[in-house]
């Protein structure tokens, strides 16, 4: 056998998981989408004390957004430190190690942690707060890996035409480094909310409930989720999975277009930034 | 005055107004740590009397049961590890060979969106992809088998590979990308074949990133709770084979927390259960780090 057709054969056999990969995603995609005819207006405009969807699509935007307007800043901050600031030195390296770490923690410890802190010791209780702080705590390395990953690439010479202006080392950042990378942290932020737009477990016991009457009017009452009902509705409650079929292609559609406007948003400013050729 | 002592003069005046933002910018960076200290600390705090009073039992107990006050975890790890493992079984081979085919392979104009597709698998919700279990995975596994229930390790094992996947790729694949063009160029230039440049240069030098990337697929299967509690048929005890009925800790936690009653022995328990989950994956999780690192200086 020559070393062309050994070739061939080995490029056919690794090519055999990409394929499984995408099939798995338009399997689940055409799965998903066998219950559209659940879904109408009336399904996401009614309460969901007349059996619709409405506070529990409207709490699980309140939570992400919440949770990325309090993770988005310190984020940022935290990479351009890491990035701009950090000497290179055992402090930064342990930092480092810490954010790839928290990345790492399982979500149902950061539930049982925010539970524990935000919900019980700084007395938050079940509510829409303890549920955006715990939250934060999963879109944040998301932010920083990004964002460091955005500053990084933006090119010296803008920062030191500022600092050559006489500008001090954070004004030349805010004003240059931070525009040109603006496009890639907007991006990580959208990232780290398609992470936790369906997240469970880390509201489980932190921020949601199986049913309120009406929205809630304060950050300290809880709210409903999407991700939360299916799941309660499920295991806790037994229910058959086709009675949750609308929320799960609701919470589908917001995941998956978060995650397309990252990605496009990423491709497009690739493109648009002269400086990365 | 000299120049050199203005210079610094007016230096100073200059960075006086970045000085609080600095400190802003360190703290920033610093939560993490914080957040680590804090999370070890409040979990630990909750499990510590479930600790003091089980000891390892907590871990190795092969009993649990509310109304004689036994916690025994022993078969809530070993379920864990069990689908864990029978995950990593399918996502190792799958995760490692799409790596090389996308960063290698590949031609250049379907890399991005066929990376795209795979980073859109990792964000599916968990909740999501245990309904997915549920209305296809399950049926599929009772009437393959015949079996009276297809919530079993193996239908946990199945859809957890597809959440550990994304992971292993997009890890193993930037490390494998990272390799040198002209190392590769060199072989090739030698006579090499593509297959034989990817065997003989590409592997070897991304063999600890791909180990890297396989700890933190692991790291992210053994935590992972929801669809594995939707699917896995919650039954705490050491089956025997795949095809049985499991509960892992994360699940075990996710279904008692809402009963059990702050501050009693089922509670500490519980967090005595999280702490352990939580050193488990600090531990994949630093080790995974330092294997990159170390790979990266020999690289």
């Amino acid at each position: 056998m020559g070393s062309q057709t050994k070739e061939r054969i080995f490029f056919f056999a690794l090519g055999v998981p990409v394929v499984i990969c995408l099939l798995a995603f338009f399997w689940i995609a055409a799965t998903l989408f066998t219950g559209v005819g659940t879904l109408n207006m009336e399904f996401l405009t009614t309460s969901a004390l007349q059996g619709g969807a409405f506070e529990m699509i409207v709490g699980t935007i309140y939570l992400f957004l919440g949770a990325a307007a309090i993770a988005g800043p310190i984020g940022v901050f935290a990479a351009i430190y890491l990035v701009e600031y950090a000497p290179h030195g055992k402090i930064t390296r342990i930092i480092d190690q810490a954010i790839n770490n928290l990345a790492g923690v399982p979500s149902i410890i950061i539930g049982l942690f925010g539970y524990t802190l935000f919900s019980r010791q700084l007395g938050f209780g079940i509510s829409l707060m303890a549920g955006w702080l715990t939250l934060a705590l999963m879109i944040l390395p998301i932010v920083i890996r990004g964002s460091e990953e955005a500053i990084r690439i933006v090119p010296q010479s803008f920062k030191q035409a500022a600092l050559a202006l006489g500008a001090t080392k954070w004004k030349s950042i805010s004003l240059t480094t931070l525009i040109a990378a603006a496009p890639g942290i907007v991006t990580s932020v959208i990232l780290g909310i398609a992470r936790v737009a369906g997240e469970t477990a880390a509201i489980l016991f932190t921020s949601c409930v199986i049913i309120t009457r009406g929205l809630p009017s304060s950050p300290l009452e809880p709210v409903m989720a999407l991700s939360f009902n299916m799941y309660v509705q499920i295991v806790a409650r037994g229910a058959p999975p086709e009675s949750v079929f609308g929320m799960a292609l609701i919470l589908f559609f917001i995941v998956v277009i978060f995650s397309l406007v990252a990605i496009i948003l990423r491709v497009y400013y690739r493109k648009k930034q002269p400086w990365l050729h | 005055m000299s120049s050199k002592k203005l210079n610094k003069i007016s230096s100073f005046f200059l960075n006086l107004k970045s000085q609080p933002m600095e400190i802003v910018l360190f703290v920033s960076a610093s939560l993490s740590i914080i957040i680590l200290f804090l999370m070890l600390f409040f979990v630990a705090r909750e499990g510590a009397l479930a600790f003091s009073r089980f000891g390892s039992d907590l871990l190795f107990g092969m009993q649990w049961n509310l109304e004689s006050d036994l916690f025994g975890g022993f078969p809530l790890l070993y379920g864990s590890l069990m689908v864990t493992f029978g995950a990593l079984l399918i996502a190792i081979p799958v995760g490692v060979c799409t790596a090389i085919f996308v960063s290698e392979v590949l031609p250049f104009y379907l890399r991005d969106p066929i990376k795209s597709i795979i980073e859109l698998l990792a964000s599916i919700p968990s909740v999501i992809y245990g309904f997915i279990g549920l209305l296809i995975v399950v049926p599929f596994i009772s009437s393959f088998f015949g079996l009276v229930s297809g919530q079993t390790a193996l239908t946990a094992s199945l859809i957890l590979s597809l959440m550990t996947i994304p992971t292993i790729v997009s890890v193993s694949g930037e490390i494998i990308s990272a390799v040198p063009k002209t190392y590769k160029e060199a072989a090739l230039g030698l006579g090499a074949t593509k297959w034989e440049t990817i065997k003989t240069v590409v592997l070897p030098i991304s063999k600890s990133g791909i180990l890297a990337s396989i700890m933190l697929g692991f790291g992210r299967a053994i935590g992972e709770t929801i669809a594995v509690s939707m699917i896995a048929g919650n039954q705490a005890h050491t089956p025997s084979s795949y095809l049985e009925a499991v509960y892992t800790i994360p699940s075990f936690i996710a279904t008692h927390m809402g009963e059990a009653a702050v501050g009693s022995l089922e509670y500490s328990a519980l967090f005595g259960l999280g702490l352990i989950l939580l050193i488990i994956t600090f531990m994949v999780n630093t080790l995974a780090d330092t294997v990159v690192k170390r790979g990266a200086q020999h690289g």
